[in-house]
C-alpha cells in the first residue's frame, strides 16, 4: 500500500497543551477543504476533545498561497 | 451575522459578457502598437523609428541593418527616394521635420554592409528567373534573393558593373562601387549578353517555376498584355512585372512582385494574405511638448558628417503613445498597454477551467476614468474591468477574498449603521442629506456639523441618511448585490417622500444618480447657494487641489470646490494631473482591498504631484493620503472648522459609523440604543492593533473568538509564549486571537491572524 501523502506535518513536540482538557496537543490527522478542494494534513491535535491547531506562520504562509491559487482556478 | 456565499460549483451563466466584437472595438482604440507616422507613409515600409534610434545612438550598423530589410540597395534608395515619411514627421508642426533621407543616405554610406546569404542558407526548391535590367528587376532580384530563392537573371547587359548602371546612373563613383561591392556579394546568378527574344521567353517558361520580366522587356515582347499593378502580375501571361517610374516607384513595386512570387511558387493565389502593403494613415498620438531641436542639423553637398548624422537622427521625438501609462501607475505596474491588458482580460473572463491569472490585474484597477480623459481616444479600461469582474461574478469563477472585506463593511453600513430619519419637527422634507460611508467612517463630527448646518440654514427640512451607495457592490462586480442595495435604498427614499438628495460624496452622487436616480446634488452646490458658515476657515498655506474619480466630467462640481476653495481663502495649487485628468487615490474599484500594493503605488503616485498639503472633496482619498503621511484635509473640515485627525484603523471606521448613529439618535431623535456591552475587559497590544489593521481582522472578529472561548473553554497553551489561543469561524473566515489573561474577565490580545480554509478533524 501506497504511503498516505500528507501536504503539510507539523509537530508539536510537547510544547503545546489544550486548556480544556489538559493535555499535550499531539501529531494528528486533519483536513483542510477550500472551494470544493481537500488537502490531508498532520497538524497539532488535542487528542480528547479533538481541537486542531493552525499555527500563525502556516495561516500567513502556505495556507494563504494556497488560498490564492484556489481562488484563481 | 449577514453572509456572503462564497462561490461553491462551476456553472456558468452567459451573461454580464463583452463580445468579442465589442472587445475588439475597444482594443482598436488602443494605439500604442500603431506605425509611427514615417513608417505608415513609407512604401518600403522601413522600420524608420528604430533606424533613428540606432543612428542617435551612434550605431550605424544596427541602423543599416534596419535600413537594408526596407531597401536592398541602401545607397540607391537613399539617392532617390523622394523621402514620403518626412512630410510625415510629427516635428514639421512645430518645427522642421526630421532630415530622414539625409540620415538615412549617411547610415548607407557609414553602416557597415551585412552580408546576408553566405553559405548556410538554405534554398528554397522553386526556381525563380529575371529578365532584363533596370530598377525594377535590380530590386526584384534583391527581394527574392532575401527570400532565399534560387535565382538567375538573364541580361543583355555584357557584365554586371553594367547591369547595375542600368537605372542608376544618378549615383556617384564612391556609391556606385559600395553598390557593386553589395550586388557581387548577393547570391544570384547572371547570365549576360543574352539577346531577349520571344522565343527566349518561351524556353525561359519551362526552365523556371516563377518568371519575372523587366517593364522594358514586357512592353517590348508582349505590347498588348496588361498587367494588375496591385499584384504586379500578368495572370495571361503568367509573367510577374511592373511598370515603374522612379526609385521609390521600382523599389516598392518590387516588393509587392516578390510578395506574389512568393504567393506563386507555393501555388497559392496572389491575390490573398497581401497585408498592408500601401502607405497609409497612422491613428498613432504623438505628445508634442517633449520636441525641443526645432531646427533641422543643414547637409553639405557631400552629406552629413557622422556626427552630423548622430545628431540629427537625435531629434527624432521616438514617436509613441504613453498617455495612460504616463498618467496611471496601474497601467505602470502591470507594464502592458490598455489593448494588451484589455485583451488579456477578455481572455481570461472565457476560461472555464484553468487558471484565471487575470483575475489580479482585472481587480487590481481602480475603474477610476482617468485613462478614459488622458486618451486621444477615449480608451475605458474601467469598462473592460469592471465588465469582466461582472463576467466573473455571473459564471461563479470570482473569488470572494480580495473583495468579501468591503462588502462585508457595506452590509455594515447599510444595516447595523444604517440610518434614515426626517428632520426633527418636520414632517415631509425637501431634502435628505447623504454623506456617504467614508464620511461618516473616517468624519462623524465633519458630517454631524455640516448636517446640523443644513438643518438649519436650509428651508423645507433636511433629512437624514446614513449609508452605503452601493458603489462597494458596484465595483465588485456584484450585480446581484448592486441591485438589492438599489432596491433598498429606493424604499428607504421613498418612505422619506423621495426629497432632493444632497450628496456628500461626489461618487456616492454618480452612484445614485445612476441607482435610484430623481434629483441629487452635492453638498457644495447648497453651499456655492447659502454661502459658507460664519466660522469657516481655511489653511494658512497653499494645498494642492486633487479631484475625485467620482466628479470625473463633472465640471460644475470641479468648479464649485475650487470656488469654495477660494471663498474659505485656500491658495490651491494646481497640478498637471488635474480636473478630468485626476488620478485616483487608491480607493476606487475597491483596489486597496482587492490588491493593497498597487494601491499603494497609485496613492504614491497621486501624491507625488505636489509636496503640499492635500486638499479634496472624497473622504476616502482624505483617509488615503492621511494614511501614507501626508496632510491630508476634506474641504467640509475647513467648511466646519473640524479636524477628523489621524486616520482611523478599520475598525475604528466602524465604531465611528455606530456611534455616530447612536449620537444623532439620541442627541436629535431622542431615541435610545440600546448598549452592546462587553461583560469582561478587552485590551490590544499596539501591535495586536497594527497586525489587526493591515489583515483586516475586526475588534468584532476578536469578540466572536473570546466570547466563544468564553463559552465552551476551547484554547490552546503555547508552554514557549505563555501566549492562550483561541479560535472562531465567523463567516467564510476562521479568526485566531493569541492572548493572556491577566485577571479572570480580563484578556490582553496580542496577536490575531485569520485564514480562509476551513479545517476540520480527519479520521483514519
Ligand atoms: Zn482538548
Amino acid at each position: 500500500m501506497a504511503a498516505e501523502r500528507n501536504y503539510y506535518t507539523i509537530d508539536p513536540e510537547g510544547k503545546l497543551q489544550c486548556v480544556k482538557c489538559g493535555v499535550k496537543l499531539i501529531k494528528g490527522k486533519a483536513k483542510f477543504m477550500y472551494l470544493d478542494n481537500g488537502f490531508p494534513v498532520e497538524l497539532p491535535v488535542c487528542p480528547v476533545c479533538g481541537f486542531v491547531y493552525v499555527p500563525e506562520e502556516l495561516a500567513l504562509g502556505k495556507v494563504l498561497s494556497v488560498e490564492k491559487a484556489l481562488e484563481d482556478k | 451575522m449577514a453572509q456572503i456565499q462564497e462561490r461553491g460549483s462551476t456553472h456558468v451563466y452567459k451573461v454580464n459578457k463583452i463580445s468579442k466584437e465589442e472587445m475588439e472595438n475597444m482594443v482598436t482604440r488602443c494605439v500604442y502598437e500603431e506605425a509611427p507616422f514615417c513608417n505608415a507613409a513609407c512604401p518600403l515600409k522601413l522600420d524608420t523609428r528604430a533606424m533613428l534610434k540606432a543612428a542617435a545612438a551612434g550605431d550605424f550598423k544596427k541602423a543599416l541593418q534596419l535600413y537594408e530589410k526596407a531597401a536592398t540597395f541602401p545607397l540607391i534608395v537613399s539617392a532617390g527616394c523622394e523621402a514620403p515619411c518626412e512630410q510625415k514627421c510629427r516635428l514639421c508642426e512645430c518645427g522642421e521635420g526630421l532630415a530622414i533621407r539625409e540620415v538615412e543616405a549617411a547610415v548607407a554610406r557609414f553602416g557597415q554592409a551585412q552580408r546576408l546569404g553566405g553559405i548556410f542558407r538554405t534554398k528554397k526548391k522553386k526556381t525563380v528567373a529575371v529578365l532584363g535590367s533596370g530598377l525594377f528587376a535590380l530590386f526584384l532580384a534583391g527581394e527574392l534573393e532575401k527570400k532565399a530563392y534560387p535565382i538567375t537573371v538573364f541580361c543583355e547587359q555584357p557584365d554586371l558593373e553594367n547591369f547595375l548602371r542600368c537605372g542608376t546612373e544618378f549615383l556617384d563613383q564612391e556609391a556606385f562601387g559600395l553598390e557593386l561591392k553589395r550586388l557581387k556579394g548577393k547570391d544570384i546568378s547572371f547570365v549576360f549578353s543574352c539577346s531577349i527574344t520571344a522565343d527566349f521567353l518561351a524556353e525561359k517558361r519551362v526552365a523556371f517555376d516563377v518568371l519575372c520580366i523587366s517593364e522594358a522587356v514586357f512592353a517590348r515582347l508582349l505590347p498588348s498584355a496588361a498587367f494588375v499593378p496591385e499584384l504586379q502580375y500578368c495572370e495571361e501571361e503568367k509573367l510577374v512585372t511592373g511598370s515603374s517610374a522612379g526609385v521609390m516607384d521600382a523599389a516598392f513595386q518590387a516588393k509587392k512582385a516578390a510578395l506574389t512570387v512568393d504567393r506563386l511558387a507555393q501555388n497559392l493565389d496572389p491575390r490573398n494574405m497581401r497585408g498592408q502593403e500601401d502607405p497609409f494613415e497612422s491613428r498613432l498620438y504623438t505628445d508634442l511638448s517633449a520636441a525641443k531641436e526645432l531646427a533641422r542639423i543643414p547637409a553639405q553637398t557631400g552629406g552629413y558628417t557622422k556626427e552630423e548624422a548622430v545628431k540629427e537622427a537625435g531629434r527624432c521625438i521616438q514617436c509613441h503613445c504613453d498617455e495612460c501609462m504616463k498618467s496611471c501607475a496601474y497601467l505602470k505596474h502591470y507594464k502592458k498597454y490598455p489593448g494588451l491588458l484589455s485583451r488579456e482580460i477578455f481572455n481570461n473572463t472565457q476560461i472555464i477551467m484553468g487558471d484565471h491569472q487575470l483575475n489580479k490585474p482585472m481587480n487590481a484597477c481602480t475603474l477610476c476614468g482617468q485613462c478614459t480623459a488622458v486618451c486621444p481616444n477615449g480608451f475605458d479600461m474601467a469598462h473592460v474591468c469592471a465588465t469582466a469582474r461582472r463576467n466573473m461574478v455571473s459564471t461563479d469563477k470570482m473569488p470572494l477574498a480580495p473583495h468579501e472585506f468591503a462588502l462585508m463593511d457595506m452590509i455594515f453600513s447599510n444595516g447595523d449603521a444604517f440610518l434614515a430619519r426626517p428632520q426633527p419637527g418636520v414632517e415631509k422634507c425637501k431634502y435628505v442629506f447623504f454623506p456617504g460611508c467614508q464620511a461618516v467612517a473616517v468624519a462623524p463630527e465633519t458630517v454631524k456639523a455640516a448636517y446640523l448646518d443644513l438643518c438649519e440654514r436650509l428651508e423645507g427640512g433636511v433629512a437624514l441618511m446614513l449609508g452605503c451607495c452601493g458603489a462597494i457592490c458596484d465595483w465588485a462586480g456584484r450585480y446581484e448585490m448592486q441591485a438589492g442595495t438599489r432596491e433598498f435604498l429606493l424604499q428607504e427614499f421613498s418612505k422619506l417622500g423621495d426629497p432632493v438628495i444632497i450628496a456628500g460624496c461626489p461618487t456616492c452622487k454618480k452612484e445614485l444618480a445612476e441607482s435610484v436616480g430623481g434629483e441629487i446634488i452635492g453638498i457644495w452646490d447648497v453651499l456655492e447657494e447659502i454661502g459658507l458658515p460664519e466660522d469657516a476657515h481655511g489653511l494658512d498655506r497653499p494645498a494642492a487641489l486633487h479631484d475625485a474619480c467620482g466628479a470625473r466630467g463633472d465640471a460644475p462640481t470641479q468648479e464649485a470646490i475650487r470656488d469654495l476653495a477660494r471663498k474659505l481663502g485656500v491658495t490651491l495649487v494646481e497640478t498637471e494631473y488635474s480636473g478630468d485628468r485626476a488620478p485616483c487615490c487608491g480607493y476606487g474599484g475597491l483596489t486597496a482591498y482587492a490588491n493593497p500594493e498597487v494601491a499603494a503605488e497609485i496613492t504614491q503616485k497621486a501624491l507625488e504631484r505636489s509636496d503640499a498639503p492635500f486638499l479634496s472633496y472624497c473622504m476616502a482619498c482624505r483617509d488615503r493620503f492621511a494614511r501614507q503621511g501626508r496632510e491630508s484635509r476634506h474641504i467640509l473640515e475647513l467648511v466646519y472648522g473640524t479636524d477628523a485627525g489621524a486616520p482611523p484603523d478599520i475598525s475604528e471606521k466602524r465604531y465611528n459609523r455606530l456611534n455616530l448613529k447612536k449620537e444623532l439618535l439620541s442627541e436629535l431623535w431622542h431615541e435610545e440604543t440600546a448598549e452592546m456591552k462587553l461583560d469582561y475587559t478587552l485590551e490590544y497590544t499596539d501591535e495586536a492593533r497594527q497586525l489587526m489593521d493591515g489583515r483586516m481582522i475586526l475588534t468584532d472578529d476578536v469578540i466572536a473568538v473570546l466570547n466563544y472561548f468564553r463559552e465552551t473553554g476551547e484554547a490552546i497553551l503555547d508552554d514557549e509564549t505563555g501566549l492562550m489561543i483561541a479560535r472562531k469561524r465567523v463567516g467564510n473566515a476562521t479568526f485566531w486571537v493569541k492572548f493572556t489573561q491577566p485577571e479572570p474577565d480580563h484578556y490582553l490580545v496580542h496577536r490575531a491572524y485569520s485564514h480562509r480554509m476551513n479545517v476540520v478533524r480527519r479520521d483514519g
